[in-house]
């Protein structure tokens, strides 16, 4: 079988100096020096696969050693940073890296092998001030290469979920909605779904419902035995007993909502509406969380949100320039607070040119025994250079 | 000289038997001249075509590349192999064999698991309880990440199987599958079931073509005159012929059987005499010969037919537009 003759590969180039005085300049770091460091381009699949999903194996170069591990060339540096951090005698510490090198995906119509440049920052327990600081610290880079005033947009995805986990919502909904925050598409078409039909969808349950209604954990245990033994099915694979009746007690439950009552989907739909700059945001939210009677449950992420625009402020940001948006995600499942992406304002459509956020679930995911804050972002080396080249040039 | 037309036919088993029925219903035979165990072949009377026996993947992955004209292979296959397939391969016909579902399986015993939200909504509280992602089975990692995303499943990891795929969950290296059935037994028989709408792909044996190959005149010539003898036989076994001749065989009364029964006059309308030859769809006939003697035919005969040729040549029309559009 011959190979296909098309396949896009960069062209050998020097170090960009830019590049490398950008990062130079982190170890420097005016607050925190971040140290450089540089991780196997070879690394294993595992991580980047359980993370990141199906959707990026496709974009993947995989490979597998002769044990039959399955390996990959790095397809970003975040994982592989938060590897070599856990292994090393800080881990659980506060620290924080740079990092300057090629990652690898396949990308339709452009080079699969590109340079980033990027900071990982561990174990600080002022999120705030740190977030803030990753914002600066990626506005440097596009300064660097001569954008001096991207657009900024940001989100934060704790806001969503302290507001879905305030709502009063059957628990299948509350984690398909959330799953579903990074997916658009997906999230209205279950609104729809909730508004229009019963939550637990099928009639054929009704009878085990019924019958659950009201029992305990261990009667669901027995209920869900018997039904398996009565259907003559001897093997359960995968899942338990326990997890199959347990699944379903929580859409049986006393008084659960059979569908999305048409106010609280108006409330959530009102609260992914939501854009302006992250001064007009806070005071719309607290405003939302108020007339919805759930201001307790919000306080602690939007006090965490206003305390961080403060410190955008103080590193003298122009926050009233930033285009928030309560429903702007990342489309990377690991990040659970602050999200920010740095665009060319004249070429919007051709994705960011920095982003990054706050993933404090992924230390503990990979192997940390507690939760470790974690934030962070990335440049694009390549798209810089071309914005860079344009601005030379005297493109408007 | 030019280069023949080459066409990929499966090189074994009951894809092999169905592909030479297929074409020797069309008159068309397909020789080994070199003997039973040759891979090449061709077609007897019938010059400018060289057959070339594969296994269905590398039919599927020289049709990708263009190094042959035709094949014969599973739309399953195609889906899976050949990304943006519709833009690289023209899809002329269904062959009516090799019939087989792509299909979602999970064990009988998620008797909470009727359809693909259930399992979309198992998936997450899945890993939310295990702290890892629930792995699925499968040769089909293409058209599972394809069908996985279109319902918003996220929370699932692909584990690539080469064989004994149903085998996996009871095995413990997968909790779920994506695989080929038809009749449903060997899932079930592994304890696995269906997910309602968990239908992927249903897929058949298709003659397809590849955009990517050089179609010179001559081949174009050659793959015309193929698919006219298809198209004949296709044509053939579609009707049956229906004669009769009475005097109140007229124009008004072939509108009504049109109207009636889907009929064609192949030969014009009747003449003078009333002699009439129609094309009849076969669970027609019998009602057309009632429809016929009750307003005066004495005698009715209907015969099948080997083959009707046609001005028209759909699937050579249909070849032909694709390969414009590239």
């Amino acid at each position: 079988m011959t190979m296909s003759s098309h396949f896009p590969h960069s062209p050998r180039r020097e170090p960009d100096p830019r590049a490398e005085a950008l990062v130079a300049s982190y170890t420097r770091g005016a607050d925190n020096p971040y140290v450089r460091i540089a991780p196997p381009v070879l690394q294993p699949a595992e991580p980047f696969l359980d993370l990141g999903g199906e959707d990026i194996r496709r974009r993947m170069f995989l490979t597998t050693d002769p044990e039959g591990r399955e390996l990959c060339l790095r397809p970003d540096l975040t994982i592989p940073v938060s590897c070599d951090y856990l292994a090393s005698p800080q881990a659980g510490e506060p620290a924080g890296f740079c990092y300057l090198g090629p990652v690898f995906r396949h990308r339709d119509g452009a080079a699969a092998e590109f340079l980033q440049v990027g900071i990982e920052s561990f174990g600080r327990q002022d999120k705030a001030a740190a977030d803030a600081e990753m914002l600066a610290l990626g506005l440097e880079a596009t300064r660097q290469y001569g954008v001096d005033a991207p657009v900024i947009r940001m989100g934060d995805v704790a806001l969503f979920g302290a507001f879905i986990d305030a709502l009063d919502l059957a628990p299948v909904w509350r984690r398909r909605l959330k799953k579903d925050f990074n997916r658009k598409a997906s999230l209205a078409h279950d609104l729809d779904q909730m508004t229009l039909a019963p939550a637990n969808g099928s009639k054929e349950y009704q009878g085990v419902l019924a019958a659950l209604n009201g029992s305990d954990p261990k009667a669901a245990r027995h209920l869900v035995t018997d039904l398996l033994s009565i259907a003559g099915i001897a093997t359960v694979g995968g899942r338990s007993v326990a997890e199959i009746a347990d699944r379903f007690l929580e859409q049986s439950a006393i008084n659960a909502p059979t569908r999305l009552p048409r106010e609280t989907r108006a409330l959530i739909e009102r609260f992914l509406s939501l854009t302006g700059d992250p001064d007009e945001a806070a005071s719309e939210l607290r405003k939302l969380a108020a007339d919805a009677g759930i201001d307790g449950a919000l306080g602690a992420a939007l006090d965490l949100f206003e305390t961080r625009t403060g410190f955008m402020v103080t590193r003298g940001i122009d926050v009233r320039g930033i285009e928030f948006s309560t429903g702007f995600g990342r489309r990377i499942d690991y990040y659970t607070g602050f999200v920010f992406e740095l665009h060319d304002a004249r070429a919007r459509s051709r994705g960011a040119l920095v982003a990054g956020g706050r993933y404090d679930g992924l230390l503990s995911w990979l192997g940390a025994r507690a939760q470790i804050p974690a934030v962070g972002f990335a440049a694009a080396i390549d798209d810089l250079i071309a914005c860079g080249a344009l601005r030379d040039r005297g493109q408007p | 000289m030019n280069s023949p037309l080459i066409l990929a036919v499966p090189s074994k088993g009951r894809l092999q038997e169905n592909a030479e029925t297929f074409f020797a219903r069309a008159g068309l035979d397909l020789v080994k001249p070199r003997g039973a165990r040759d891979y090449r072949g061709t077609i007897k009377n019938f010059d400018g075509i060289e057959i070339a026996y594969l296994s269905a993947a590398e039919i599927t992955s020289q049709l990708a590349q263009g190094a042959v004209h035709l094949g014969i292979t599973g739309e399953d296959l195609i889906r899976e192999m050949i990304p943006q397939s519709d833009q690289r391969i023209v899809f002329v016909t269904p062959m009516g064999f090799g019939h087989a579902n792509v299909v979602v399986a999970v064990p009988q015993a998620w008797i909470d698991v009727r359809n693909m939200a259930d399992l979309d909504d198992v998936a997450t509280a899945f890993r939310h309880r295990n702290n890892r992602k629930m792995r699925l089975a499968t040769k089909y990692a293409n058209l599972t990440r394809g069908f996985f995303a279109e319902h918003g499943i996220v929370d699932y990891r692909i584990v690539e199987s080469s064989g004994a795929t149903e085998g996996a969950p009871a095995a413990g290296t997968a909790e779920m599958i994506v695989d080929i059935t038809t009749t449903g037994a060997t899932l079930a028989a592994n304890g696995l079931k269906v997910v309602d709408d968990g239908t992927i792909l249903r897929s058949q044996a298709n003659l397809v073509a590849a955009r990517a190959a050089t179609w010179d005149d001559g081949q174009r010539a050659t793959v015309r005159l193929l698919f006219d003898r298809i198209a004949a036989q296709r044509r053939a076994e579609a009707f049956r012929e229906v004669r009769t001749r009475f005097p109140g065989m007229n124009d008004a009364l072939l509108t009504a059987a049109r109207e009636t029964f889907g009929v064609v006059s192949p030969f014009g309308g009747p003449t003078s005499s009333g002699m009439l030859t129609l094309h009849c769809p076969p669970d027609k006939v019998h009602a057309l010969a009632t429809f016929l003697r009750e307003r005066g035919a004495e005698t009715v005969s209907v015969v099948a037919l080997d083959y009707v040729y046609d001005r028209e040549n759909p699937l050579y029309a249909k070849l032909a537009a694709e390969l414009e559009r590239r």
